[in-house]
């Protein structure tokens, strides 16, 4: 028994000729020749892009990489039917090329070169089991992403771009199509000939014991060779079925391998690495120009550094970006999806041959395919749903910036957005008024508010462009302004020491200007004496959190919702008139997924007492009002339905909503204008946040309630 | 000789309202024994002298030129040889394209006092004082020109109010030696319509301006003027950025709303070429946000507000 | 071919401004200063025609004023003019519009251009001759308010429309060299991104003096201009009945305003 078990192993060559042997291994060099020369053509690809050095250290990346990998965190994100199917493809493939490789390390390296041999007895026998599983996981897998490409008909999987039309040659891109098809029916043919090989070499071998009685350690490969020995299926016939079925099953799995670098098939590794060299704060910190250098932004493909171009070839077209996008969700011509296909296809087509082209063939700007029109870069609203969303860590944010600015550099934008630039360039506000204004809005308060590059204060304001200047937003900054005196905070401001924050600037692209902004206000803060900095406007909060230390500015700093709340749990603000609101909270791209401020907002709601209902797209998923990116300079075309009508509707659909809330001055404008064309005045309101705490807590003196 | 010499203004045949204005201008400054008169330059001047015979002007002076219509050559020249034949105290000129062209050119040529855009002009203590806009009209400025015995003043069109009454001036021919242009004129060209509305016969116009911000919005506005019974207008940089027709555009360079009674102006700041085209309008309503914006200074009645939120509540009255 | 444009850096005020104590002028602490818009516009056409030339065209600005205005001059610089010169001495202070002119035209004869151009008016004095008067100076023909520009190096006519008032275009051919005012929309100006302003810093401004172009001092200040600032005042402007409440209240007296118009009319 013992000896018999002991002697089972995986059958490799048994009754090959040598000459089928030498034509296999052959065969076998080729395709990984072929592989390797494949891996050079990328490798050389992705050098021919701009240097970049990598912050952080490798072993860390490596982790955090086969933590997202292994995980499929990323990968089940909204939608956990391909996340899973995706999970049982991975790790069958996975348990099964481990065996195939494991094998060809024992018979080719360890035994002919050490006499190692460990693929035999029980480690082989459970090894069977294990990839019998493995394989049935795998082909379920296949089976459901089969049944969703052909069946569900999800308008992620919808290859139709956005910003082209029928007719155009890459509008819907069919190749694609027959590519996704292809690679599942490769997989599946090389799962379902591994078991239909398995049962043909059981039945062909059904008089040596140790395979035949072990033949239940391959479950599915055993059940079928039952079913063949009923078939009628003898040894002779088995025996040729399985030296045919060898072949086929062996030369599909090595062009698979000889495909690899030429397919979507190099995902695997491309993904791969494009999760290791990910960057956090890809679209929260946008890169900086070197002084040195002319060149500004992204006029050719190799102008992208090397990651940028991984990050091309990463994407597996699973479209969340393609759904996730504000701007596409409302018909504008862009998909960020689209974005990226379009320079991998640019990038294949020029990088990939042996002769780097001419620079002129290099340009990505353009209509011809491959190439990326100003409609619809100037379309993004840098709202990153789109990085968030990405499974495989593609940045589509960064990209389209640095090619946005190449078109600022060019002059190719919305006259109203040059207008704009140039005002905030004269003026340091985007409204085009008096920098002496900037701090008007607090005379109507019945306290004078400290000036503090005069007087030192714990809490410096940073008050924004909106909340300074626009009608509206500044009744909200008054009645914040009152809540800090009330809560007894040492808060001052910067009047006309303040400048544009440059957040949306430096979205739209202009860096140059994004650079006088920075220093102006980084300066100006330098001149003031406090112990952090608040900010009412999240676009502001990011730029000087994450980009500011980038300009020698850092500093501790918060969203007015953190310091709010815990003026509450200090007791130093307390609720005195509950409100009794159905509300819903509408997550500022800057503040939420910029920087995860998801949860004081909504800690702040329950404190007063309202009913929060989630809408369905909230927190990292929530829905851009379309003004970011610079977006609310530029008119949005006539007619077409507006981000934040879009949003709005959704917002009307919770029955009995009474206040929608938001935390940002852009939203407050973006959203009672909304709220007015969606015809949804009179049925609820939309509220700032700040407006809500003054309800809750109603001012001790009336004297202090701004008129 | 002294005296005060109007330079008429006309084009294709038709004599501009601005130079009755001139008139006036001119009879203000008039000191005693002094003479007011005014030059028409055309290829037939004749045809001017009737709506040129107004009260107050003592003398017409009918000159014949080589050009129809405005030749800057020809003009500087044939002026310029009036000028220093008759030495006037005072020229007035419009300010005006056509003497854009030339004006400063001769002034500089004869060393003439010059001061254009003048809206108000007096005499303090015999010494010739004219009044301009200074920094957008923010400021006015005053100047005078001393040493200078001759002064050329532009004169503001729609500020002074022509004579009315027929009277028989003097007429006078002044020959002037024939020129070579180095400038031809060609053809008119009536600036694209873009749609048939005619703006000078409006009784009624609703106007916007840059106040609306962007293109979307005047949908909007459309159909409230649509509603309120208004001819829809705009001001320049409306018709420049292409939202609205050029044949609605209200101004200098635009069209005169030279029949309208009531006239309403929703986002527009009032720069001095949109006031041009529609101040003497009996009933302003100017809607702004800003309270400091100079079209108040020419309104009957002002709103401060948002005019989007103005329009959708008069749009609710109609 | 090279053209000379003329600029000029421009003040507009900022608010609750004041008059300086002489009383002749805005104190200059007040002013917001920036390239003059009608300047945007004749430099783009000037680099336009380079642009489009085939024989090489030189593009050179020049501006009257004190050393700020090499801020509105790198501006040109970064909009694509190749070279810049600044003049300046301190008594070209209280230079009108044709001192000024004989600045520019000094400069014309000193860089021999086919083409000077120049904006229709500044936006802060709004004098709308300076162009014009350096013409008589130089001698050149001269024409106004200048739209369509049809401009080919090395021919000796251009065509154009000159813009009239009430809508009207008046088309004229205009022997070469010539000075051209040029009205705004006659093309789309384009945008001199930060970047590229900074980059112009590079490039050299020249500066001149009056004595490097023959000019003395009897030729500009009050002494070379018609016409002297006696006072500069903030009028008191003439004020609107202004209509009082909320929207719904300010927007039903004006619908009373129009129903009696049209009451009025019918």
């Amino acid at each position: 028994m013992v000896s018999r078990t002991d002697a089972v192993t995986r059958i490799l060559f048994e009754a090959f000729s040598a000459a089928e042997v030498r034509l296999f291994y052959l065969l076998g060099y080729a395709a990984i020749a072929i592989f390797g020369y494949g891996v050079y053509v990328q490798i050389r690809k992705y050098r021919r892009g701009a240097a970049l050095k990598l912050e952080g250290g490798l072993w860390a990346r490596f982790g955090a990489m086969l933590s997202s990998v292994l995980s499929h965190r990323t990968i089940e994100r909204r939608d956990r039917s391909a996340g899973g199917a995706h999970r049982l493809i991975f790790y069958g493939f996975v348990l099964l090329f481990a065996g195939t490789a494991t094998i060809t390390l024992e018979y080719d390296i360890l035994e002919p070169l050490f006499g190692i041999r460990f693929w035999h007895g029980q480690f082989y026998l459970v090894f069977s089991l294990v990839l019998d599983i493995a394989g049935v996981a795998l082909i379920a897998g296949l089976a459901f992403m089969m049944y969703r490409r052909g069946w569900m008909r999800l308008p992620k999987l919808d290859y139709a771009r956005p910003d082209r039309v029928p007719g155009d040659p890459d509008f819907d891109r069919p190749q694609y199509r027959r590519e996704d098809w292809a690679f599942l029916w490769i997989l599946l043919i090389i799962a379902c000939t591994g078991y239909v090989l398995e049962a043909a070499r059981l039945v062909w071998l059904q008089d040596r014991a140790d395979i035949w009685d072990t033949r239940w350690w391959s479950p599915v490969g055993a059940l079928l060779a039952e079913g063949m020995r009923t078939a009628g299926l003898g040894e002779r016939g088995a025996g040729l079925l399985r030296h045919g079925l060898w072949w086929f099953h062996g030369l599909i799995a090595l062009l698979l391998i000889a495909l690899i670098p030429f397919t979507k098939v190099k995902h695997i590794f491309t993904a791969a690495a494009s999760l290791m060299v990910r960057d956090p704060l890809a679209a929260q910190r946008l890169p900086r120009i070197p002084d040195s250098q002319e060149q500004v932004g992204a006029a050719r493909i190799t102008d992208f550094n090397w990651k940028q171009l991984l990050n091309l070839d990463a994407c597996t077209k699973c479209g969340r970006c393609h759904e996730a996008c504000p701007a596409r969700a409302v018909g504008a011509p862009l998909s960020p999806r689209d974005v990226i296909l379009s320079l991998r296809e640019f990038a294949k087509s020029t990088l990939e041959s042996g002769v780097l082209p001419d620079a002129a063939e290099l340009d990505i700007h353009g209509k011809a395919p491959g190439q990326v029109a100003m409609e619809t870069l100037w379309s993004c609203r840098t709202c990153m749903a789109c990085v968030e969303i990405c499974p495989v860590a593609v940045e589509h944010v960064p990209i389209i910036v640095q090619m946005r600015r190449k078109l600022v550099e060019e002059g190719a934008m919305d006259p109203l957005l040059t207008k704009t630039l140039q005002t905030i360039h004269k003026t340091g506000n985007s409204f085009g008024e008096s920098k002496r204004k900037r701090g008007a809005w607090s005379k109507a308060l019945p306290f004078p508010v400290k000036d503090a590059r005069k007087e030192p204060v714990d809490v410096l304001w940073f008050v924004g462009d909106y909340a300074s200047f626009d009608p509206r937003n500044q009744k909200v900054s008054q009645v914040f302004a009152s809540l800090l005196q009330e809560a007894g905070v040492n808060f001052g401001i910067l009047y006309d020491g303040e400048s544009n924050a440059g957040n949306d600037v430096r979205r739209v692209g202009e860096e140059g200007l994004y650079e006088v902004l920075a220093t102006a206000n980084v300066n100006a803060l330098a001149g003031a004496s406090f112990k952090s900095v608040v900010t009412t406007d999240p676009h502001s909060y990011n730029t000087i959190r994450n980009e500011y230390p980038d300009f020698g500015g850092k500093y501790e700093i918060e969203h007015y919702t953190t310091l709010a709340k815990r003026l509450f749990t200090e007791g130093r603000l307390q609720v005195t008139n509950p409100l009794k609101y159905r509300v819903t909270f509408h997550d500022p791209c800057h503040l939420g997924r910029f920087n995860k401020g998801y949860d004081a907002p909504r800690e702040l709601l329950a404190l007063l007492g309202c009913e929060l209902v989630e809408m369905g797209r909230c927190k990292a998923n929530s829905f851009c009002c379309g003004a970011g990116g610079g977006r609310i300079w530029v008119p949005d075309p006539v007619g077409a339905e507006k981000p934040a009508q879009n949003r709005m509707k959704e917002a009307a659909a919770i029955p009995g909503l009474e206040v929608y809330v938001v935390s940002c001055p852009k939203d407050l404008t973006m959203f009672e204008d909304a709220l007015k064309t969606t015809g949804n005045e009179g049925k609820f309101v939309v509220k700032e946040l700040i407006e809500l705490i003054r309800e809750a807590i109603p001012a001790r003196r009336a004297e202090e309630v701004p008129a | 000789m002294s005296g005060i010499l109007v330079i008429g203004e006309q084009r294709r045949g038709e004599l501009r309202p601005v130079s009755l204005e001139l008139l006036s201008a001119g009879i203000s400054l008039r000191r005693a024994g002094e003479e007011v008169a005014v030059a028409i330059l055309s290829d037939s001047p004749d045809r001017f002298v009737k709506p040129l015979s107004l009260s107050g002007v003592d003398e017409i002076v009918t000159v014949k030129v080589g050009a129809a219509e405005f030749d800057p050559d020809i003009f500087e020249s044939a002026v310029g040889a009036l000028i220093t034949k008759r030495n006037p105290d005072v020229v007035l000129v419009a300010h005006s394209v056509d003497s854009f062209g030339y004006a400063a050119a001769l002034a500089t040529r004869l060393g003439l006092g010059f001061a254009t855009d003048v809206f108000s002009v007096e005499r303090v203590d015999g010494e010739l004082v004219a009044t301009r806009g200074g920094y957008g009209q923010k400021v006015y400025v005053e100047v005078d020109f001393p040493g200078r015995n001759t002064v050329m003043l532009a004169i503001r069109g729609n500020v002074f109010k022509p004579p009315e009454q027929a009277a028989s001036p003097r007429i006078t021919i002044f020959d002037t030696p024939p020129v070579q242009s180095r400038a031809t004129g060609r053809e008119f060209i009536e600036m694209s319509a873009g749609d048939d509305v005619d703006m000078t016969a409006a009784e009624f116009i609703l106007t916007i301006g840059r106040g609306i911000g962007e293109e979307a919005k005047v949908a909007q506005f459309r159909e409230l003027a649509d509603a309120v019974g208004a001819t829809l207008g705009c001001s320049r940089p409306i018709a420049d950025a292409g939202w609205l027709p050029k044949s609605r555009q209200v101004g200098q360079s635009g069209k005169t709303a030279s029949t309208c009674q009531l006239y309403i102006a929703m986002g527009v700041s009032g720069a001095i070429q949109h006031l041009a085209g529609m101040k003497h309008v009996s009933t302003i309503v100017a809607v702004n946000s800003d309270a400091e914006a100079s079209i108040f200074s020419v309104a009957k009645y002002g709103i401060v507000g948002d005019i989007f939120e103005i329009a959708e509540e008069l749009r609710k009255h109609f | 071919m090279k053209i000379l444009v003329a600029v000029k850096q421009v003040a507009a005020l900022d608010e609750d401004f004041a008059i300086r104590d002489d009383g002749r002028d805005v104190d200059s602490d007040f002013f917001i200063r920036d390239l003059n818009e009608w300047d945007d516009f004749s430099l783009e056409e000037a680099v336009k025609i380079r642009e489009s030339s085939a024989e090489p065209v030189e593009v050179v600005v020049v501006s009257v004023g004190p050393d700020e205005a090499d801020e509105s001059l790198r501006k040109c610089l970064a909009k694509g003019a190749d070279r810049a010169i600044r003049v300046w001495d301190t008594c070209i202070e209280y230079s009108d519009s044709i001192a000024i002119a004989r600045v520019l035209a000094a400069v014309a004869k000193r860089e021999a251009p086919n083409m000077l151009f120049a904006g229709v008016q500044s936006s802060d004095q709004s004098f709308a001759s300076t162009g014009i008067a350096a013409a008589a100076l130089l001698g050149w023909p001269h024409a106004a308010v200048v739209s369509n520009l049809t401009c080919t190096p090395g021919a000796n006519l251009a065509v154009f429309r000159r813009e009239l008032e009430g809508g009207l275009l008046h088309e004229v051919e205009i022997q070469c060299p010539a000075v051209l005012t040029i009205q705004l929309g006659i093309n789309t100006p384009r945008y001199a991104s930060l970047r590229s302003i900074k980059q112009a810093a590079a490039k050299p401004i020249e500066v001149l003096s009056l004595s490097d172009l023959a000019l003395g001092a009897a030729d500009v200040g009050e002494a070379g201009s018609s016409s002297r600032v006696r006072r500069m005042y903030v009028p008191d402007k003439a004020r609107a009945q202004l209509i009082e409440g909320d929207a719904a209240q300010q927007a039903a007296r004006l619908a009373q305003i129009i129903h009696a118009f049209k009451g009025a009319a019918s």
